[in-house]
């Protein structure tokens, strides 16, 4: 396997500015500012290598897109290092711009008010395309989406859909050998999830794209990542197979209930009911977080189902914030 | 990869304004009512110029053919700034929302990247308008046409171009520091108003300010004098496209600096 990105202990940290409240607090801003130090990034190693697709995963402000955009070359390490492609990307940024596609969640990059096809046409200037790769790839992206309808529309008219899909499309176009999408699916519907994802693992697969995906969806995690990275404060928690993670999670359930009565009254009821399982409550449900390697969800809830009026009930998949909670609180590794 | 030279770029900026230009037609009543607008803003500024001569026949010694030299050569030299820099005037917003994110990806030079989006085809009338005047008053004050006279002039409106360019390109930048940053580019952009008279009108300290601060002398007066009085020019004058030059690559400089902090501040 041949390694494109090669990430060595590298931190960011930023300087704010301390604000102090009220007015009294802004005039002093004015005259004397101090500063603290946010490590957005701290002592981050990742290897990864041509045609992976890794799923990036942590909460907000976890410094998800900060290490995107060191590898992009828009930011520079404070310290560490960083090589894509065997250059250095913040001293080589056009250079290595060549060889990178970016799809930043909402932000379409495309001319606003071009049809699609116009777009790829200037693409095809500035990134230099050849005009047999880019029939080509024009050819391969018939055969996978139905672009036609896209081509010829501007992209100001365009559903969010259609434009994060002509936005992927376009990231792709110039045959990057690196591809960043930073929550390509967001505020889509199920369909068009669906069809972004088997999209984006058609053309990984074919052009040996390695594709970098920051999510905060689960599906798209599942549905195209074999490995996974998990970062948060701007710490590495985790970084391995999806596998591992899943044979750690798979046997968590979350059985959602509601029952007659109060249900934070309740909630204390069952958790001293069931000392294998952790129950919380919010205003909606009682969330008891069953461990099926220990308890069937079954005989929980028909253990419960005795004692309690049951009104309604789910079950959920434990989620990607589960894990990665109980990644922090736990660890893994 | 090919090198990505002038040429390069020459030809990526006229295919995206050959695009930019068809999409703005098909807005055709937009496209109609903001270059009518155009006109009747030049026209506004020509009738209160003309008004104001009809008062006093001469200013400082400068007869009203002359100031109209002054006035066409400020409105051409402000011609490439509001057709291809246009984009500043959006980079407030950019920079607040964070969207200017977007443009940092492209394998080619930032500052034309950005720039090259968009294209204000108004700026063409008043192209139209300015060469109007200054032929005008070219032939009204008898000067000789000679192709030396013609390059003198090209030479240093190029020149002048640049100054109007940086001040805007400056002043624009600097949202990449401060929040409210249109009052600064507001500002820059209202002081160029004072670009077209000769500054000897104004008193020492607004002629310090305007030579050597914001230097809107170098917009019409110092460049224009060349051709204006070619007897009588200083050493500004002759400096003036040199000035331009190298201030617009000290504001390039500076808005380029300014587009790498941005990205250091995180979002």
């Amino acid at each position: 396997m041949d390694e494109i990105i090669r990430i060595n202990h590298i931190t960011k940290e930023f300087r704010v500015p301390d604000r102090h409240e009220g007015l009294r607090g802004s005039i002093r801003d004015l005259f004397s500012r101090s500063y603290h130090t946010v490590h957005a990034v701290d002592d981050i190693s990742i290897s990864i290598a041509q045609g992976e697709i890794v799923g990036y995963l942590g909460p907000n402000g976890a410094g998800k897109s900060t290490t995107i955009k060191m590898m992009a070359g828009v930011l520079e390490p404070t310290s560490g290092e960083i090589l894509v492609n065997g250059c250095v990307p913040y001293k080589n940024r056009t250079r290595n711009a060549q060889n990178i596609g970016v799809v930043f969640g909402q932000r379409s990059q495309l001319w606003w008010a071009l049809p699609l096809v116009e777009s790829f046409r200037l693409l095809k200037d500035i990134y230099q395309i050849t005009d047999a790769q880019y029939d080509e790839m024009l050819a391969l992206y018939r055969s996978l989406v139905d672009i036609e309808p896209l081509l010829h529309k501007p992209v100001r008219q365009m559903s969010l859909g259609q434009r994060t899909l002509s936005d992927i499309l376009a990231a792709f176009l110039h045959d990057p050998k690196i591809v960043f999408l930073d929550e390509p699916t967001i505020g889509l519907d199920v369909s068009m999830k669906a069809k972004i994802r088997t999209l984006i693992h058609e053309l990984n697969r074919r052009k040996n794209t390695t594709v970098i995906l920051t999510t905060h969806d689960m599906g798209d995690v599942d549905a195209l990542c074999r490995r996974i990275v998990i970062i948060d404060k701007g710490k590495m928690l985790y970084d391995n197979d999806i596998e591992h993670l899943k044979k750690f999670f798979g046997a968590y359930r979350t059985l959602k209930l509601r029952v007659k009565g109060d249900l934070s009254e309740q909630a204390k009821r069952i958790a001293a009911e069931l000392p294998e399982c952790s129950v919380s409550a919010n205003e909606n449900w009682i969330s008891v977080l069953v461990n099926e390697d220990k308890q069937k969800v079954i005989s929980v809830l028909s253990q419960l189902q005795k004692s309690y009026d049951i009104r309604d009930m789910q079950l959920e998949e434990i989620s990607s914030e589960d894990v990665i909670k109980r990644i922090y609180e736990g660890g893994v590794v | 990869m090919k090198r990505k030279g002038f040429r390069f770029y020459l030809r990526i900026y006229f295919k995206i304004l050959a695009q930019d230009l068809k999409s703005k037609m098909s807005y055709r009543a937009d496209f109609i009512i903001s270059t009518v607008g155009m006109i009747f803003t030049n026209i506004a500024g020509f009738v209160s110029f003309w008004i104001m001569f009809r008062n006093f026949p001469s200013i400082s010694g400068y007869s009203y053919h002359e100031m109209l030299f002054l006035y066409g050569f400020s409105l051409l030299s402000v011609t490439p700034t509001q057709c291809m820099l246009d984009n500043n005037w959006n980079l407030r917003q950019q920079v607040y929302s964070g969207d200017f994110i977007k443009y940092c990806f492209r394998p080619i030079n930032l500052f034309f990247y950005y720039e090259s989006e968009i294209f204000d085809a108004k700026g063409l009338g008043q192209l139209a308008f300015g060469i109007g005047t200054l032929v005008y008053a070219w032939a009204k004050l008898g000067l000789a046409v000679t192709p030396l006279a013609v390059l003198k002039l090209l030479v240093f409106l190029a020149g002048a171009s640049f100054v109007m360019a940086a001040l805007q390109t400056a002043a624009a930048a600097s949202c990449f520091w401060i929040e409210n940053s249109f009052y600064v580019l507001d500002l820059a952009f209202r002081f160029r108003d004072y670009a077209k008279y000769p500054i000897t009108i104004f008193s020492p300290v607004f002629r310090f300010i305007f030579t050597y601060i914001i230097p809107i002398a170098f917009i019409a007066y110092y460049p224009g004098m060349m051709v204006l009085r070619p007897s009588e020019v200083s050493l500004l004058s002759w400096l003036s496209p040199l000035i331009g030059a190298v201030f617009f690559y000290l504001a390039y400089r500076f808005w380029m600096y300014g587009a790498s902090k941005f990205n250091s501040t995180g979002s």
